[in-house]
């Protein structure tokens, strides 16, 4: 049946609401992935329609790309082909939380800031504050690794996702993992699913560790004149005993765009703990970055929400390198920049080695895929690590590769799976590494 | 199956004559690991000392469709390291070397045979260690850590192996000589790293790791809190994790196995009590200090008969000594027992543990306990004696009901030992015929000629034969849980 067939749709219609099918020409433009617009746009409330519409796609061989918030769309290669965006924003439930667990099964939909509400009361929180907000949907931030400044202590998606249901392409609703904090019961199928980007099953329930809201925090702006300056600092921390739960790394552009008092790089460091402690650590990280020439502020904790701005640009770059690098990786794309006169600003994550660098207005936007991205990240993979182009205009990634370049056996790997889960390349087909 | 002479050749070609163990009395070494109720030895045993050598050995075996066994240190209790159809075991215990350390990235490098506790014997000098410490840590490998996704009672706060493995070095059982991860924390594409920890050398076999170090905590305290009964115990654990409060560890023990430390090798648990909380704190000193005091304060609520703070580094390494070999001692009280390693939400403490109570008296059967308490992972010992007759099948009846009140809670069955042998069969207990159809087709993606530690990790029915029988005992001395 072709896409356009009305009983196509009827039968879309049918498994999600005829109001949940969106088919007039405004709404698909809004749901384009990287200029393919869909020929409809489906939001299941459950599931269980989440499985029938991925059985209808594979009867009727319909390529789809899941939606969440919507926030990190631009990742991956444009797809493909593309039929149908499957958005998870109805399913919004959340499922069962036990705060003595400190565990809560919530649908994929259900936004960060929802949970945050839900979990309040009880002074628990998941600790994942990636840049786009609290608007981002669990299944989005899961599907695409997405990961912000709570890292340095509480990890990533990869380390908080415990158990995960998810509809693979045939339609079959399979759960992988447990909802307990401690498992080891056949593979790790939740770190399959985080990072996959929705081509190897669409997410549609999460089991989630929590943490408790230490009973104190605060949070510090550490200023330095120089990247030497920071880069010495940084290094002295992550060899203390110091335990920071929350860091980043802003450079001038950043700030400014974060609407942050600019400086040429600033460290945030957030300290929780119990009140005596935060006091008594707070001191000694005021004592270490004088040591090293910094400048020490309180800075109000409504700022971490602001960080997202510094990696909101048309385009943005995502290095991830040796963590002791993290500096020089801040400095060269800034000097890369600066050669071709495009508008910089850099968000970074100290302690694990990425920097999302955000390319603002450029004179000339065709240079910067060739003399930019790509010499950049050949410095960056000679040393191991990566760089991926996680958001640019649909010509910008026709100009260098998103992923960068893929080991021959990963692929290999990587494609046995994609076939195995994915054989008519139906889920994002084209959208991941190695153009699976 | 039976390997031909021209295939132990080529082997010995591989990795030396002194690599390689044919004989019956030096293969009867590898014909279990501590699960030896499971036994079946393979038919050799290489030695590998290079990566290369074991590429080689995975092409040979692809090319002669012969199975292939992993073994670390074979302190595993699930008959994971051990052959039920016979084959070639490939032992790391020759790999055993630090390739780098690099405190910079704060990471390490290492073979798969290099013994856990050697690592943070090497960085402690620089102020850094390997966090994951599961109980065998002074004898079991790093590579058999990763494969197992091992815990111990620190990853209450550090977390288990996996949050700790950076990258692998792996040839999968397709022949694939790969690295995955490394020391950038992130990488575009599948987290094949993830995949690969746990997966019980089902998937490939590692040959070298990289890992996270953790920077020494500034401060430690380490409280033991005593108590009348097991149920007082678990009400503390569920009180203390309810008031947001995660220690570094949070270990239970009950009075069969303080009796049986005190007995062995005395650490000092105070005789008599029903239960024994060992609580540890670490991390900055103000930090300590502040979260002590209402943990102390928690235990006192649910009726503590003693608090003790350990005074030095030596009686505090000495109760984690008794912890630590706790299983090793079991021998004192009971000729056999099963283990088990089941979860719960740890909320369900206190319930998991009055079933517990009610089952062993229902099959008037003694079952220990000494497990981590913070994560509701149990470790319930059902102890019994293979010398009355029907003591063995009261004891496994008390198993499976035991495990079925576990998953009716909402828990899994297996936290930190794995699946093996000898839960392959619980797993269906835990998921659908659809999940672990997928987990079967992503095995298949890695092996795709099944070679790789054949039925074990996921329900099958392996070619078994006399390959695997039930042993008289069921576990041995000096194994550690």
């Amino acid at each position: 049946m072709a896409v356009g067939a009305p009983a196509l749709h009827e039968a879309l219609g049918d498994i999600a609401g005829r109001e949940h099918l969106l088919r007039d020409p405004a709404a698909l433009a809004d749901h384009a992935v990287d200029g393919l617009t869909p020929a409809a746009v489906i939001r299941p409330g459950s599931a269980d329609e989440v499985s029938r519409v991925l059985g209808l796609c594979a009867a009727e061989r319909l390529a789809l790309v899941v939606r969440g918030s919507g926030t990190a769309l631009a990742l991956g290669n444009p797809p493909r082909r593309l039929d149908l965006v499957l958005d998870t924003s109805r399913l919004r439930t959340v499922r069962d939380y036990v705060p003595e667990d400190m565990v809560a099964t919530v649908d994929a939909g259900v936004t960060l800031d929802a949970l945050a509400t839900h979990l309040a009361p009880h002074r628990q929180m998941l600790a994942l504050d990636p840049p786009g907000g609290g608007s981002r949907s669990v299944g989005g931030v899961l599907a695409t690794h997405a990961s912000g400044s709570f890292r340095f202590r509480y990890g990533t998606g990869r380390d908080l996702l415990l158990g995960v249901r998810f509809v693979q392409a045939d339609g079959t609703l399979t759960w992988g993992g447990a909802k307990v904090v401690k498992s080891v019961t056949g593979y790790d199928v939740p770190k399959l699913m985080v990072g996959s980007l929705g081509t190897l099953g669409v997410l549609v329930e999460a089991t989630l560790r929590l943490h408790p809201v230490p009973p104190a925090s605060r949070s510090w702006r550490l200023g330095f004149g120089s990247a030497a300056a920071a880069r010495a600092f940084l290094a002295a921390l992550l060899d203390s005993t110091l335990q920071p739960d929350r860091a980043a790394l802003l450079d001038d552009g950043g700030l400014r765009r974060a609407g942050l008092a600019p400086d040429a790089v600033v460290l945030l460091i957030g300290v929780s703990s119990a009140p005596e402690a935060v006091e008594s650590q707070g001191q000694a990280l005021e004592r270490l970055a004088r040591a090293h020439q910094g400048r020490a502020e309180i800075l109000a904790d409504s700022a971490w929400r602001s960080l997202g701005a510094a990696a909101a640009g048309p385009v943005l770059l995502r290095v991830a390198a040796e963590p002791s690098r993290l500096l020089d990786w801040v400095t060269a794309a800034q000097s890369a920049a600066a050669r071709l006169g495009v508008g910089v600003s850099v968000l970074a994550q100290p302690g694990h080695g990425v920097v999302q660098v955000s390319l603002w207005a450029a004179s000339d936007p065709a240079r910067i895929g060739p003399e930019l991205i790509v010499p950049l990240r050949r410095a960056v993979e000679a040393e191991g690590g990566s760089l991926v182009v996680e958001r640019a205009p649909t010509e910008l990634k026709g100009s260098c590769e998103v992923w960068g370049s893929i080991d021959r056996e990963i692929l290999a790997i990587t494609t046995r799976i994609k076939m195995e889960f994915d054989p008519d390349g139906l889920l994002a087909p084209g959208r991941f590494v190695g153009g699976l | 199956m039976t390997l031909t002479p021209q295939i132990l050749r080529a082997l010995e070609g591989i990795v030396g004559p002194a690599g390689l163990v044919v004989s019956r009395e030096g293969l009867l070494t590898y014909e279990c690991d501590m699960h030896t109720f499971y036994k079946g030895a393979p038919e050799a045993v290489a030695l590998p000392v290079s990566t290369e050598q074991v590429a080689a050995i995975v092409r040979l075996c692809r090319r002669e469709h012969v199975p292939i066994v992993p073994r670390g240190s074979g302190t595993g209790l699930i008959g994971g390291a051990m052959a039920p159809v016979g084959g070639v075991m490939v032992s790391t215990t020759r790999m055993n070397r630090i390739l780098e350390l690099d405190f910079p990235n704060r990471c390490a490098t290492v073979q798969p045979g290099l013994i856990n506790l050697w690592l943070s014997q090497a960085t402690r000098e620089h102020g850094y260690f390997f966090a994951p410490d599961p109980s065998s840590q002074m004898v079991s490998s790093i590579g058999g850590n990763a494969s197992t996704n091992a815990g111990g009672p620190h990853c209450l706060k550090y977390g288990i192996t996996v949050n700790h493995v950076l990258g692998l070095e792996v040839v999968t059982g397709a022949g694939e000589l790969v690295r995955l991860g490394g020391k950038a924390h992130e990488r575009p594409g599948y987290d094949l790293t993830g995949v690969m920890v746990g997966a019980e050398g089902t998937l490939g076999l590692v040959t070298a790791v990289t890992v996270r170090l953790t920077h020494v905590p500034e401060g430690v305290k380490t409280i033991l809190a005593s108590f009348s009964t097991i149920e007082d115990a678990s009400e503390a654990v569920s009180a203390i994790i309810r008031a947001g409060i995660i220690p570094a560890a949070l270990e239970m023990l009950d009075e069969v196995v303080i009796r049986a430390i005190e007995e062995g090798v005395g650490a000092g648990y105070p005789k008599g009590a029903g239960a024994v909380l060992l609580i540890e704190l670490d991390g900055p000193a103000a930090e300590i200090e502040a979260q002590s005091a209402p943990i102390e304060a928690t235990c006192r609520d649910h009726l503590a008969l003693e608090i003790r703070v350990a005074q030095s580094e030596a009686e505090r390494a000495l109760l984690w000594k008794g912890r630590k070999e706790a299983a090793g001692v079991f021998g004192r009280l009971t000729p056999n027992w099963l283990l088990q390693d089941a979860v719960v939400p740890r909320s369900k403490l206190p319930q998991i543990m009055k079933e517990l109570l009610a089952i062993a008296a229902r099959h008037r059967l003694v079952i220990a306990n000494v497990f981590h308490a913070g994560d509701g992972n149990l470790h319930p010992l059902i102890c019994y004696d293979d010398r009355v007759p029907g003591e063995l099948e009261r004891a496994k009846q008390a198993n499976e009901e035991l495990l079925g009140a576990c998953l009716r809670l909402g828990g899994s069955v297996t936290g930190e030992h794995g699946v093996g042998l000898d839960k392959s069969g619980s797993l269906s207990m835990q998921f659908a015929a659809a999940d672990l159809n997928f987990m079967a087709r992503l095995r298949r993606t890695f092996d795709p000629d099944s070679i790789m530690n054949p039925g074990k990790l996921l329900p099958s029915h392996p070619a078994c034969g006399e390959g695997f029988r039930p042993a008289v005992r069921a576990l041995p001395a000096g194994t550690w849980i």
